[in-house]
């Protein structure tokens, strides 16, 4: 270490040089290589036997979600204008080009009318003229209001409102298709009609874009406020600018890497310069206020002098601290969702290549520019600081009792909190109130049976199973059971509908008739009829074309996770009852897979969790040589993660992806408090073998740099509170409280445990 | 109005070659020509119908059909022999030469024991879920189209007019179409639909030709929707023409009995 030291300080403009050019050449890659990726599916493990079977579904059934543009017009949809606006709309819509197919746009224009005249079937157009006299507005209304597939579905129940479906080529959603849309939409209203667009694509969409606009929008207010707070604690702007440029640069270099490597850019990456920047500014802050102290301390002390003593002292816990955080972060990789494993390797890289800038890079800095002038108000400041940790460390030492049960009740309460933590991959829940999709969705979701869709899946032994009555049956029951269950559900459509109505229109209308019949034949000659009349493949995506697997699709008026999971449970115990019949029972879909994947994402989480606890324990134990120790370290972490998680439980706010990762920053933070106060603590006991002493000079010490970190970085993230999306809001609040309990863990139940263990006091006491 | 032409006989439309059919043409008298042509009085065939979706899903139907012409009504009927469970399921139709009369059809369901009327108000609507339109398989009056000979080229094997015909009619479902007719044999080669919105919609591709008596007859076609990707494929195979089929073959009795 030494010799690395002294190579330091005799090429320190080389390493600022070279820091510079290894820089310029990660920019370089940024800018060359930079792709996003905000297709979801790219985040799913594509070889998951239940995303295997949904991709599979998809295709059969063309499972797509769809655009929804609801039209309202308060005096009802039946007049001359409102319908001629859907047939408009209607064709402008297929003429987009994300639309494939003109029939992947359903509207009451495109819509079949099943109906029965005198002595027969007929498959019709509600309309294609638009109807103008009273007389034929009249015709179409009765004609909706008799049909059980299109009333309520794409005509509101009240009749003020009616809903264009158009379901767009995979990942076609883009801001300009929106905007193209949105411009439709404003074309369209007016005259009484006014005009709205919802739907899981446009959410999708929205969040996509949204997202990194408002991180783009508060980030740089992030920086600006930590590095303010980060002059008024270091009192150095040679200082704050030294260390916010480790964290800027080990940013730049992981993220150069990554995409040189040919990585992009996923949502959850996006997350890594967060990471960085929280457990980064660490080492710096524990750097500076090693130096600072010990210039203060000893004045006449040369430069080189005081930069030798900061490496010698402090070159162990920063590395400790590193490899720790670093490790931590590779337990991420037991987790099955790709752009997790690279977040856990990238951050891990980060996490070492600030370490090994502040190791080389603040050196050769401070070797360069110097350090400031202590100036001599600044002693009053240290006086202050050491009053205080006088004054802390008597109120933590002398009620132990009190901090110890307090702790105990903590963890406690919000151990309790964390068996109610659930995960909520809704993404509509992330967007706040005052967003007009909020609005549009709640109106389409009131209006109609429901902007998000599950799929279940049936799959028959043998081709036919769905024209035999006994299996219908069972679907139909399955159907209007969960329909009547939850009033979420606001509907369902399966090849039984149209098997219904036909059934009914075949025979006089008879209301009584709408059930599914008794005769394997006579169901498949219906369909033949339905066939022979000019009936729509629309058909094709409830049952495939040899009718031996169903989809069975639910409209549900919210995209909570806990309605969607509670919903899959009721129809997953129909699946004995199914399989006794020859039929298997899945599911599939975009919201289906999208619960699955958060499963998986809180599944690994919590694996990893674990998994890195032991990993620190072990590491702990080895670094300092005890296991005594390596248990003691883990104090602030524990704490800071059951804190972290059942607050969530405890105030009923769900987890999300994003928000489920950032909390593996509480081990990076809680690491770090921990290592460099035992480290600075054994330091004390050796040097004054006093425990009191010891607890005051370690206060004094790294208390005092912990101080700083935690108040930098709370303040720093506490302005993401402000952010107008929810997860960023998130993403503020826990990374603030992480800081907050790690700082006050380590400073009152660590210390109390390490004094009462008589750590490093064994002899002495 | 004589309709499903196409599918009944496959086109067969007599094959007469006149000399004056060598000498300069204007697309109105290729039109006329073509739907001029003596036809056969009756016929019955055997009809393979294969709907290709764009996964390569096939679903098959086997069909036998008679039909005969009256003059003023042609009728047909047609009975499935597979799949197992449509079998004895027949169909019925009665296409007036009167363009104001609509068509009268009928199924009858064996498992309701019923004859059913479909309703024809919409020739645009597909033939069994195929890609044919009822429009498509009708003998077409000329005049409801404006006819223009684009050029002559070879199309199939054989030398063809181009003849592209734009419906007079602002609401049909076709905006135009475009047809490579055989100057020989009066058939057309290929044929391409476009939408309302001048796209191209759909292309007619006849695969094989046979002489039946005295008639060419289209033995196997293939219509491609290529905006669906979606294909019908139509093979006609043991066809007799000119039998005299009896009257009582063509009502609602005969679709009960079976064949």
């Amino acid at each position: 270490m030494k010799k690395i030291t002294e190579f330091i300080l005799k090429h320190s403009i080389l390493i600022g040089v070279i820091t510079l050019i290894i820089t310029v050449a990660a920019l370089y890659s940024i800018k060359q290589n930079v792709y996003i990726e905000t297709d979801l599916d790219k985040y799913m493990p594509e070889d998951h036997p239940a995303f295997v079977y949904s991709d599979k579904a998809e295709e059969m059934f063309d499972i797509r979600d769809a655009i929804m543009i609801a039209i309202e017009n308060d005096k009802g949809i039946y007049n001359y204008s409102t319908l001629k606006k859907i047939k408009s709309l209607t064709k402008d819509l297929q003429k987009l080009d994300e639309i494939e197919d003109k029939d992947d746009v359903l509207s009451l224009y495109t819509a079949d009318n099943i109906i029965a005249n005198d002595e027969g079937l007929e498959i019709e157009r509600f309309y294609k003229k638009v109807p103008k006299s009273k007389e034929k507005l009249n015709k179409l209304r009765d004609n909706v209001r008799t049909n059980e597939m299109i009333y309520k579905r794409l005509v509101s129940e009240d009749e003020t409102a009616s809903v264009i479906m158009a379901k767009i080529k995979d990942n076609s959603f883009s801001d300009s298709l929106y905007n193209e849309i949105n411009l439709l939409a404003e074309k369209y209203s007016g005259d009484g009609d006014r005009i709205y667009v919802a739907g899981q694509p446009v959410v999708e969409g929205m969040m996509g874009s949204l997202m990194p606009k408002d991180m783009q929008k508060m980030f740089p207010l992030v920086m600006l406020l930590i590095l303010i707070v980060l002059f008024i604690t270091l009192r150095s702007i040679k200082g704050t600018i030294i260390t916010i440029l480790v964290v800027l640069i080990s940013s730049i270099w992981t993220f150069g890497l990554m995409l040189f490597l040919g990585y992009p850019i996923y949502a959850i990456t996006t997350l890594i310069p967060v990471m960085l920047i929280a457990i980064g500014v660490a080492d710096g802050i524990h750097l500076y206020n090693h130096i600072m102290l010990e210039h203060h301390d000893n004045p006449d002390l040369s430069k080189k002098d005081l930069i030798r003593d900061m490496i010698k002292q402090m070159w162990l816990p920063v590395m400790m601290t590193s490899v720790t955080t670093a490790i931590g972060f590779l337990s991420l990789l037991t987790s099955e969702v790709y752009p997790i494993k690279y977040f856990a390797v990238f951050t891990g890289l980060g996490v070492m290549i600030a370490m090994v800038m502040s190791l080389v890079f603040i050196p050769a800095m401070i070797n360069i520019f110097g350090l400031s002038k202590i100036k001599s108000k600044k002693s009053g400041e240290q006086e202050f600081f050491k009053k205080h940790s006088n004054w802390f460390t008597d109120i933590v030492i002398n009620h132990r009792k009190i901090w110890v049960t307090l702790t105990i009740i903590i963890l406690i309460v919000f151990g309790f909190g964390i068996s109610k933590v659930w995960i909520n991959s809704s993404f509509l829940a992330r967007f706040p109130s005052s967003n007009p999709i909020v609005e549009t969705d709640k109106f389409v979701n009131d209006k109609f049976s429901g902007t998000t869709t599950i799929n279940v899946i049936l799959e028959g032994d043998k081709k036919d199973k769905f024209k035999d009555p006994e299996v219908l049956r069972m679907m139909d029951k399955v159907a209007s059971d969960i329909d009547d269950k939850y009033k979420e559900v606001g509907g369902s459509l399966s090849v039984n509908d149209f098997i219904k109505r036909m059934n009914k229109v075949l025979n006089e209308d008879r209301q009584d008739m709408y059930k599914i019949p008794d005769d394997k034949n006579l169901i498949a000659q219906y369909f033949l009829l339905y066939e022979m009349s000019g009936g729509s493949d629309n058909l094709w995506e409830v049952v495939d074309e040899n009718f031996q697997t169903a989809n069975l699709r639910f409209q549900l008026k919210t995209d909570n996770s806990k309605t969607l999971n509670s919903m899959i449970k009721s129809v997953e115990k129909y699946k004995p009852a199914f399989e006794k019949i020859g039929v298997k029972l899945n599911f599939a879909g975009g919201g289906y897979k999208l619960l699955v994947f958060s499963d998986l994402i809180l599944e690994g989480q919590i694996r990893s969790l674990f998994l890195s606890f032991i990993i620190v324990i072990i590491l702990l134990s080895l670094m300092f040589k005890s296991i005594k120790t390596g248990l003691i370290g883990v104090i602030p972490i524990t704490i800071t993660t059951v804190i972290s998680f059942g607050v969530l439980g405890l105030f009923n706010i769900p987890l999300e992806t994003t928000t489920a990762l950032i909390s593996s920053i509480a081990i990076g933070i809680g690491i770090d408090y921990a290592v460099h106060f035992i480290d600075r603590y054994k330091k004390n006991a050796l040097l004054t073998g006093d425990k009191y002493t010891t607890v005051v000079k370690t206060m004094e010490h790294s208390g005092r740099a912990i101080a700083f970190n935690a108040v930098v970085v709370i303040l720093g993230f506490l302005v993401l509170l402000f952010s107008e999306f929810k997860p960023n809001v998130a993403l503020g609040a826990i990374v603030s409280l992480n800081m907050l309990t790690s700082f006050i863990g380590t400073i009152t139940i660590m210390l109390i445990v390490m004094y009462s263990a008589n750590l490093y006091f064994k002899k002495n006491e | 109005m004589k309709k499903m032409k196409l599918i009944l006989i496959g086109m067969a439309f007599l094959s007469f070659i006149s000399l004056n059919s060598i000498s300069a043409q204007t697309g109105k008298e290729i039109a006329f020509k073509v739907y001029n042509r003596p036809t056969a009085k009756d016929g019955e065939s055997d009809m393979k119908m294969t709907l290709i979706n764009k996964k390569g899903g096939k679903r098959v139907r086997n069909i036998h059909q008679f039909y005969k012409d009256y003059g003023s009504v042609e009728k047909k009927i047609l009975f499935f022999k597979s799949p197992a469970d449509v079998k004895n399921t027949s169909f019925m139709n009665w296409s007036y030469d009167d363009a104001n009369k609509d068509d009268d059809q009928w199924l009858y369901l064996p498992a309701l024991k019923k004859v059913k009327r479909i309703s024809s108000s919409s020739k645009d609507n597909e033939f069994m879920g195929s890609d044919f339109t009822y429009a498509d398989m009708e003998k077409r009056h000329p005049d409801e189209d404006v006819h223009k000979l684009l050029k002559s080229e070879n199309m199939g094997g054989e030398n063809c007019w181009v003849v592209e015909a734009t419906p007079k009619d602002q609401d049909d479902m076709y905006a135009k179409k475009i047809a490579w007719i055989s100057k020989s044999k009066l058939l057309p080669m290929k044929m391409d639909y476009y939408d309302e919105d001048g796209e191209l919609l759909k292309t007619l591709t006849i695969n094989k030709i046979e002489k039946i008596g005295k008639y060419w007859v289209i033995a196997d076609e293939t219509m491609h929707n290529v905006q669906k990707n979606h294909k019908t494929v139509i093979l006609i195979s043991n066809m007799k023409v000119d039998q005299g089929l009896n009257d009582s073959k063509f009502t609602q009795r005969a679709m009960k009995k079976g064949l």
